[in-house]
């Protein structure tokens, strides 16, 4: 199959997921934005005088965080049940089926448009400029090679080692407390030094460089951006090459 | 088109879940990890057959004979053991009325999915769409979700849809169980017509019938070897009278 057919079949498995998703709801794609915004605007209340103090706006600088985050956690945490939620497919048609990690993609990049249309008019309530914007479809597009390839690697490995979808959401809760979201890691040596390995934290302090303070990124923050991405990548397509041979006849 | 299969020697195994006698300490554990003890079992020994353009071939068998696992490996599902599968043309393939059909969908929403699946681009699905609905004869029901179509025509819409997606390899795994016989008239015709073209046409089936009607020749599995591969009347005569011991 070709790369303009499976991009053509991502985005169609991705329309019929996002359509099951919204089913019956009543207010449908609100519930995808409800998240962030209720955890942005508590932690704004909690944290705000105690931990925001020396961080130039930072309601802008939580919501970007949680934003980028929300988009990787929900990716990865659906990736573990892509290949088993659609093994009746798998089993009776012949496709790639690296082409439902990238419907998961498609779909939560959907929703990821409305996020950043809200946090749009944050940014211009907190008077920051709209032009920055522009900057984000470029680390955007890093990222979300990043998160198909961890995706691509979670997908393929649940079905060898069933415990990994636990694992996998006990380890992204603990990488939300680690990655500087709703804190900054200045002075902090333990936290850099975790985060010096954390991709997450290059995608996000890439983002709230460009488009928060409006200056471009330090190099190794870019480098840490474009190393995460084809590790991942590189990583997430190798495992799932090694592991999908026998996939339809383990589900 | 000129569509071909060819298989050498194929052998499939699977590790299976048995009832095994287990000690204390072995039942805690399988309870708590729900991990039950395995046997490596074969489903398909040393299996080989030709298909020939525009042959209908049925393939007849007890339950657990090894017909589905057969058709996942034509369909290139599922990987041999051992041995070789040569295939030349498109294949599509319906087992068990699985083409993908997503319950909470529109029959619409349905077609254009499943379509994909087989490889359609979205302009070609558009063109087809309504041939697909005539053909299934569901016009009244388009706007329907799946959850509240009947066995049959859910049927009537899998086949609709695989038939109109260029199959020259075609493979049907007990599609024609459920369906009205007015239907299955209406797919025969299809499938000779699809035949006379030069497609190779494989089906599974219990229906014996179906089998003699449209096929000049059917594989008898059993165990997962092939018994027998010849005629049809000979070998559906031969598969009844086993059954009869």
């Amino acid at each position: 199959m070709g790369l303009r057919k499976v991009l053509g079949l991502g985005l169609a498995l991705a329309k019929a997921e996002f359509k099951l998703r919204n089913e019956g709801s009543f207010i449908g794609i609100l519930w995808y934005l409800l998240n962030p915004v209720l955890m942005f605007v508590l932690l704004l209340l909690v944290f705000s005088d105690r931990l925001g103090g020396n961080i130039p706006s930072y309601p802008l600088y939580i919501l970007l965080g949680i934003i980028i985050f929300n988009f990787f956690q929900k990716v990865t945490v659906e990736s573990t049940k892509a290949i088993y939620d659609h093994r009746s497919i798998i089993k009776s048609i012949k496709f790639p089926n690296e082409v439902l990690v990238l419907s998961l993609i498609f779909k939560f990049l959907f929703a990821h448009v409305f996020e950043i249309v809200i946090f749009s008019v944050v940014l211009i309530i907190f008077n920051g400029s709209l032009a920055s914007m522009l900057a984000y479809p470029l680390i955007l597009i890093l990222f979300l090679f990043f998160c198909y390839g961890v995706s691509l690697f979670l997908s393929s490995a649940t079905i060898y080692l069933t415990d990994m979808d636990n694992i996998w959401r006990f380890l992204s809760m603990l990488l939300w407390f680690a990655t500087p979201i709703f804190y900054a890691i200045e002075g902090q040596e333990r936290l850099l030094l975790f985060n010096s390995i954390n991709p997450l934290f290059y995608f996000i302090t890439a983002a709230r460089d460009m488009i928060i303070y409006g200056r471009i990124p330090e190099m190794w923050i870019v480098g840490g951006c474009i190393a995460s991405a084809l590790a991942s990548l590189a990583i997430g397509i190798a495992a799932f090459n090694m592991l999908k041979k026998r996939i339809p006849e383990l589900i | 088109m000129k569509s071909t299969i060819e298989v050498q020697g194929v052998t499939k195994a699977f590790n299976m879940g048995v009832a095994r006698s287990m000690g204390s300490l072995a039942r805690i554990v399988s309870f708590l990890s729900d991990r039950t003890p395995k046997k490596r079992i074969c489903v398909l020994r040393n299996v080989s057959l030709k298909v020939k353009p525009g042959e209908i071939i049925g393939v007849v068998g007890k339950n657990a004979s090894g017909k589905s696992t057969l058709m996942r490996i034509l369909a290139g599902i599922y990987s041999a053991d051992s041995g070789v599968v040569r295939t030349d043309g498109k294949i599509v393939s319906l087992i068990g009325l699985n083409i993908g059909l997503k319950e909470r969908l529109t029959m619409k929403d349905n077609i254009f999915l499943c379509c994909s699946l087989f490889g359609l681009p979205q302009k070609t699905i558009r063109k087809r769409f309504n041939s697909i609905v005539e053909f299934s004869e569901l016009e009244d029901y388009v706007g329907t979700k799946i959850y509240q179509f009947s066995e049959g025509t859910r049927q009537r819409l899998a086949f609709s849809i695989a038939v109109h997606c260029n199959p020259e390899i075609l493979l049907l795994d007990e599609v024609f169980e459920v369906g009205d016989k007015w239907f299955r008239e209406k797919c025969s015709k299809r499938i000779r017509g699809l035949a006379r073209k030069g497609a190779c046409i494989l089906f599974v089936s219990h229906e014996l019938d179906m089998v003699k009607k449209h096929c000049s020749r059917t594989i008898w599995l059993d165990k997962g070897r092939i018994v027998k591969d010849g005629p049809c009347e000979e070998v559906l005569k031969e598969y009844v009278k086993s059954t009869q011991r």
